[in-house]
Parts: structure tokens; sequence; C-alpha cells
């Protein structure tokens, strides 16, 4: 490692407390799953939401194998959907994942990863409320 | 070398790795011949045989001989050479932004990273290594076929998923090695 390559605290942080590890039943209706993965670095990224009859999502876990930004990055989008709507969710950008863990730009693509798990877990989670919407979406 | 005064020039701008080691620009290589053509190029430049050499031609010696390990090192291992191939063929590389839906594939991968990650399997490592090696067995030769067709889009694809597994032989490695 560089001189001036210095990891940020924010993501040392993550990656030794990493908060919500784990896996949430992806059968259940209301569980949403989202498998993404890095081709040019070969990580893998695993986010999960579980969302209450209000629409809101109460629970979120992740499995990520890559590099330090790409746990940091997919522990902090845990964190910050628990407590938001869907369609909150949906709202967050990978740049604020990136700022918020002081990524450097070779690593912008781990917050982009995770931007990405997130939308394919609320996509999924969509999807399993109203398949018989999606048929007849995919028809028209 | 100068063919006048036989003193070493630098290597060329931009060289074609295959031409550098004697190989068809294709997929497949004989490894025996690639590693016979790496040690004469190297008994050849190397910087110990330019000890008493002028210092431009033993910087050029190092240089030589740093672009041959390189040479070497990319085209034996399959998914860096397939990947230098698409390279010089103008296909584009994987872009750090894309992003892989293939769930099928990718909850294979993580399966395989869960059963690495479990502290305890010890036994397991033999089971998983076999595995790595089987599946990077099977996507060489489909690589291979994919070049042979020239249906390089198909070879990247292939070679992405080859990425993945390579990573997983590195995780396997690293945990071999007592701490």
């Amino acid at each position: 490692v560089a001189v001036g390559d210095a990891v940020p605290w924010q993501v040392v942080d993550h990656y030794e407390n990493p908060r919500n590890v784990g896996s949430l039943d992806r059968k259940a209706k209301n569980v949403g799953t989202g498998l993404v993965g890095a081709p040019a670095c070969g990580d893998v990224m695993k986010l999960q939401v579980e969302v209450d009859e209000n629409g809101k999502i109460i629970d979120a876990r992740f499995k990520t194998f890559g590099c330090g930004s790409a746990i940091a990055s997919s522990s902090l989008a845990t964190e910050w959907v628990k407590g938001k709507t869907v369609d909150e969710a949906l709202k967050i950008k990978n740049t604020d994942i990136a700022k918020e863990l002081c990524l450097p730009p070779v690593k912008l693509h781990c917050s982009m990863l995770a931007e990405d798990a997130i939308k394919a877990a609320l996509a999924d989670y969509k999807l399993k409320q109203d398949p018989n919407k999606e048929e007849s979406e995919k028809k028209a | 070398f100068c063919p006048g005064c036989r003193a070493l020039q630098p290597p060329g701008p931009r060289p074609d790795l295959f031409r550098l080691m004697d190989c068809d620009r294709s997929f497949r290589v004989d490894a025996q011949q690639l590693q016979r053509r790496f040690r004469s190029l190297q008994r050849a430049v190397h910087p110990d045989r330019f000890g008493q050499r002028p210092p431009k031609e033993q910087y050029y010696s190092e240089q030589h001989s740093s672009l041959i390990n390189k040479a070497y090192q990319t085209l034996l291992n399959p998914l860096s050479r397939g990947l230098y191939l698409l390279e010089l063929h103008g296909v584009k590389p994987a872009q750090e932004t894309d992003c892989d839906g293939d769930s099928v594939f990718l909850t294979e991968i993580m399966e395989i990273n869960e059963k690495l990650a479990e502290p305890k399997n010890e036994d397991i490592f033999e089971e998983i290594e076999t595995l790595i090696k089987v599946k990077q067995e099977e996507l060489t030769k489909e690589v291979t076929a994919a070049f042979e067709r020239d249906d390089l889009q198909e070879a990247k694809k292939l070679l992405a998923k080859m990425k993945y597994f390579a990573n997983l032989e590195d995780k396997l490695k690293n945990k071999k090695i007592p701490s």
C-alpha cells in the first residue's frame, strides 16, 4: 500500500465492526433479495430487506465477499435503508455512500455496487408483492 | 540487440506479448514451449549478464527482463491470457461500473464463499479446492471454444465468470497459509 493510499477510518470501522451481517428468509413474501456482482473485480454482494405492511423497511442484512470498500458500502447501505420506505430507499445514491465513507476515486465503483444491490433487493420485493401485475406489464 | 555493435537496445513501444514469446495470437498456448522461450529470452537479457556493460544497457536489460516476466505471466494464466487477447481484439474489458445480475451463477459463487468463510471447516477446503479447479477447467474449455469460433462477447462473459473463481482460488490459498 503506497503512502497516501490510507484506508479511510470509516471503511476500517465497517470492516472490523460490520453491521447487519447475515441473511433473512428469502422465501418470505415480505423479504426482498438483491444479489449483484462486479465482473471487473469479482466482488459479490447480497443485500436483503424485510418490509412491513406499511411499506417500511424494518430489517436489512448483507453478505459481501470482496474488498473492504465493498463490504463497508453494503454495511452502510443496510444501516441506511432501515426505517425508510421502499420509495425513500430507492433514492439512496452511490455518491452519498461514497461521501459518507470517504471512498477514494478508485473505489467509487464499490458504492455503485451497493446502490445496485439496494435497487435489486427492492425490485425483488416489489415483484413478490404483485407478480401478476409484473406479468401483465411484461405482456403489454 | 544492435546488429552493428551488439549493444542492447531498449524494448519497442507497446510490444505484442504473443509475438515477444513467439506464440501465435491464440488462446491455445503450448505451456512447455512458452516456458522454453521464457528461459531462453531471460538467458539473453537478464540483468545478471549485463553487470559489465554500460549503465544504459543495464537499464534496457532490466526493462527487457521485466517485460518478458510480464509476458510470460500474462500468457501462462488462462484468465490473464484471455483478457489480453480481448484487449488485442479491441474488445473493451469489463468496466468497474458494470453490474452482474446472473442470479444462478452469483448464488453459486456466494455459496462457495460462505463455505470458505466458515471457520471450522478445514476438511472442506480440499473439497472446495477441487470444485474450484473443476469449474476453472470447464470455463477454460468454454473460453477456448468461444475464441475458436470468434465469439468474443461470449469469451468476455466467460472470462468474467473466471474472475470470480480466480478470487476464490486466491482466498483459498490465503486460508492455507498458516497465519
